[in-house]
């Protein structure tokens, strides 16, 4: 019985050591403010793909900091994972449709400048 | 290829994993799954292949999690960050493609400029050699109405010499002495009268190629009117004859003979009489010519 006593104790001595011994996830927090941050520079708020992405990062990047400051720094660390692959996720969204404005104002150029030497009087 | 096949070989595993754990999988795996699917088999392989590898990393990272330990938040965890690894892929993959298509654009747009340009400066090139051969056409022209003018005057002087130009109602008329072109009582030229007529010739090349020439014979008032009027009238008509054998168009040109019915000088002094034999050559105006002239 005295080693049982003494065999439980070891083990949730044992599994607190370890919970307590996850680093803050701190990095991890300025790598998803970093990426939120670009997300919003590109105009991720504007687009409402990217939008719900940032929105979604933001709100797993808040409930990170109320879990480190509950000690709960495991449960930081994987909302902070969902957060920044949330983040650049946002990021690559907007870069698309930024890409695909360009690509749009590229063809309404070349259309204008094709009416334009189609008109009469432009050098054929 | 070999991604495909080890993700296949995965996912077979994970349904393996997941019968015998009797659980269905989390919703985020089955997420997961259906998004590198659709990203697998979309532009990505060609357009981004590097981020499909490494959303097939995750994708593995988080089928492995689920076979070793069931639905864990880990798994969980994973099963999200490869959904969206795949939807990274996928949206850099559209942003590639779209960034490919607007540089084609664009250089489509440069190419169909430079052609344009290259047309518009052969056609600038060639108006410039137009101008400079209509430039040397005006030249040569202007020479040659210089040259023509000259010999106009030179004409007009020669003529001068020996003729009287006058301009009158009936048009243009150029006087020649009796006495220079004929003997007295001939109809034939003399020698010396030719020269003086290749001049007046000359000089009629000169005037409106349109405009008609009559020639006039007139004698003073010796001698019957019939001889008058016959020797006026074969006199005229040598002058015209010898006039069209010197390039005066023998459709332009006419004679006619008034004997001494029109006199412009005295027939009873010698000098009166002088005058009135002559020849007259009457340069009649085109009616365009009168028109203009108005």
């Amino acid at each position: 019985m005295k080693t049982f006593i003494v065999a439980i104790t070891t083990t949730l001595l044992f599994a607190l050591g370890c919970g307590g011994s996850h680093p803050p996830p701190t990095q991890q927090m300025a790598d998803v403010q970093s990426a939120d941050r670009s997300a919003i520079e590109l105009g991720a708020q504007k687009n409402p793909r990217a939008s719900l992405h940032l929105k979604l990062a933001e709100e797993q990047l808040a409930l990170a900091k109320t879990a480190m400051d509950d000690d709960d720094n495991e449960g930081a660390t994987s909302l902070l994972s969902r957060a920044k692959a949330d983040a650049e996720l946002a990021i690559a969204l907007t870069r698309e449709d930024n890409a695909k404005v360009q690509a749009t104002k590229a063809v309404d150029q070349s259309n204008a400048a094709r009416s334009n030497n189609a008109q009469p009087g432009a050098a054929q | 290829m070999k991604a495909s096949i080890v993700v296949q070989t995965g996912l077979v595993l994970a349904l393996a994993g997941a019968g015998c754990a009797t659980a269905a999988p989390p919703p985020d795996l089955l997420t997961a799954r259906a998004s590198y699917a659709r990203v697998q088999s979309g532009n990505a392989a060609t357009h981004n292949p590097a981020d499909l590898h490494t959303a097939k990393k995750a994708m593995e990272a988080a089928e492995k999690s689920y076979l070793d330990n069931g639905d864990t938040r880990e798994t969980r965890d994973l099963a999200y960050i490869a959904d969206r690894r795949a939807q990274i892929a996928e949206a850099r993959a559209n942003a590639t493609r779209s960034t490919q298509n607007q540089q084609e654009t664009i250089s489509d747009m440069h190419s169909a400029t430079s052609s344009q340009l290259g047309r518009a400066n052969q056609q600038l090139a060639q108006q410039g050699q137009d101008m400079k051969a209509k430039e040397a056409a005006l030249a040569v022209e202007k020479e040659a109405r210089a040259a023509a003018e000259k010999r106009a005057a030179q004409a007009a002087a020669d003529l001068a010499k020996f003729a009287s130009v006058k301009e009158e109602a009936r048009g243009m008329v150029i006087t020649l002495s009796g006495a220079v072109l004929f003997a007295s009582g001939k109809s034939d030229l003399l020698p010396g009268a030719q020269v003086k007529l290749n001049s007046v010739a000359e000089a009629l090349t000169q005037q409106d190629p349109d405009s008609k020439l009559v020639v006039e014979g007139h004698t003073d008032s010796q001698g019957g009117d019939s001889y008058n009027q016959d020797l006026s009238q074969r006199r005229a008509q040598q002058v015209r004859d010898y006039l069209v054998t010197r390039g005066i168009a023998s459709d332009r040109v006419t004679s006619q003979g008034f004997g001494s019915s029109r006199s412009i000088a005295d027939n009873k002094s010698a000098e009166g009489r002088a005058n009135n034999r002559r020849v007259e050559i009457v340069v009649q105006p085109t009616a365009q010519a009168k028109t203009s002239s108005l």
